[in-house]
């Protein structure tokens, strides 16, 4: 993202630069993934879905859908040590879960 | 055709179980099996954990095994005794006529557990209702089909007592930055099957 600065001068788009590189990086959310299997039931991967993240039981049954028809579904993203806990609870629950960044 | 629910909420609360002795027997067993399979797979690097075990304990992490061991080594103690807890539990109150929620959460978690470990020994592919014929495994498969049906009647019973959805919760998913996976087939490389 740019920084705005009054007259749009070099000087302090030199100076400012840096800051946004550090700010803008750990900004890049990870997606945590929920992939398709022959084994979960639909019934089930729907429940967990609502069970986990609190989303509605259409937003949840869509998502099952989308893990289902497409083969994969994104089902959250966040920082780092967020997607990691998303991850470890759905293992928990037996559903195939990983993880990458959106970068 | 008469159905009589297994598991169903008990008045008082909690859960009431109405299991035939065979059945009981069997969720007394299954669960031992799985068990002992799960000793001693603390260290054991995903790839090299037997076919029963590979969905139980799966990497998060796919294209980066700095990441993926640094993970494992965080999470996998508490992955193992998440499961074996949850087997526990169904091995101790298979005879049981009334579970609590705790306990009744456990058995969603175990038949699931067991489930996923019987299907990935027989091999089990896309929405197969019954097994191969001539396949060696039939008690395998029928174990695997009617931990299934308990499944599906105990997510009935709990699917309405979950709480209600967090506010906002659903705006939150990200959409879907790969869109449509390539005609015929799913972003996983398999046949894609038509919407219903």
């Amino acid at each position: 993202m740019t920084t705005t600065s009054i007259g749009s001068t070099t000087v302090p788009t030199e100076v400012e630069r840096p800051e946004t590189h550090n700010v803008a990086a750990p900004e890049l959310p990870w997606l945590v993934i929920v992939w398709n299997d022959p084994i979960n039931l639909m019934s089930y991967v729907t429940y967990v879905f609502q069970k986990l993240f609190g989303y509605s039981r259409t937003k949840a049954h869509k998502l099952m859908l989308d893990v289902h028809y497409k083969g994969r579904a994104v089902v959250s993203s966040g920082p780092k040590e967020r997607a990691e806990l998303d991850v470890a609870r759905l293992h928990q629950h037996g559903l195939w879960a990983t993880m990458e960044h959106s970068g | 055709m008469s159905f009589r629910r297994r598991i169903r909420p008990a008045r008082s609360g909690g859960y009431e179980l109405r299991l035939a002795h065979e059945e009981r027997a069997l969720l007394t067993a299954l669960p031992g099996h799985l068990i002992s399979l799960l000793e001693g797979v603390d260290e054991t690097p995903p790839g090299d954990l037997p076919d029963a075990l590979r969905r139980l304990l799966p990497p998060a992490y796919t294209n980066d095994p700095d990441a993926e061991r640094a993970y494992e080594s965080m999470t996998r103690q508490d992955l193992v005794e998440h499961h074996r807890g949850s087997l526990e539990t169904m091995a101790t109150t298979a005879n049981a006529t009334w579970l609590d929620d705790d306990q009744i959460a456990s058995w969603l978690a175990a038949l699931n557990d067991l489930r996923l470990a019987l299907g990935s020994m027989i091999g089990v592919t896309e929405d197969q209702a019954e097994p191969p014929v001539g396949d060696a495994h039939q008690a395998e498969w029928i174990a695997y089909l009617y931990l299934g049906g308990l499944q599906t009647e105990l997510i009935d019973v709990l699917e309405p007592t979950l709480p209600e959805p967090s506010p906002g919760a659903d705006d939150l998913v990200p959409e879907d930055h790969w869109g449509e996976p390539p005609g015929g087939l799913r972003w996983d490389g398999t046949p894609q099957p038509r919407y219903p």
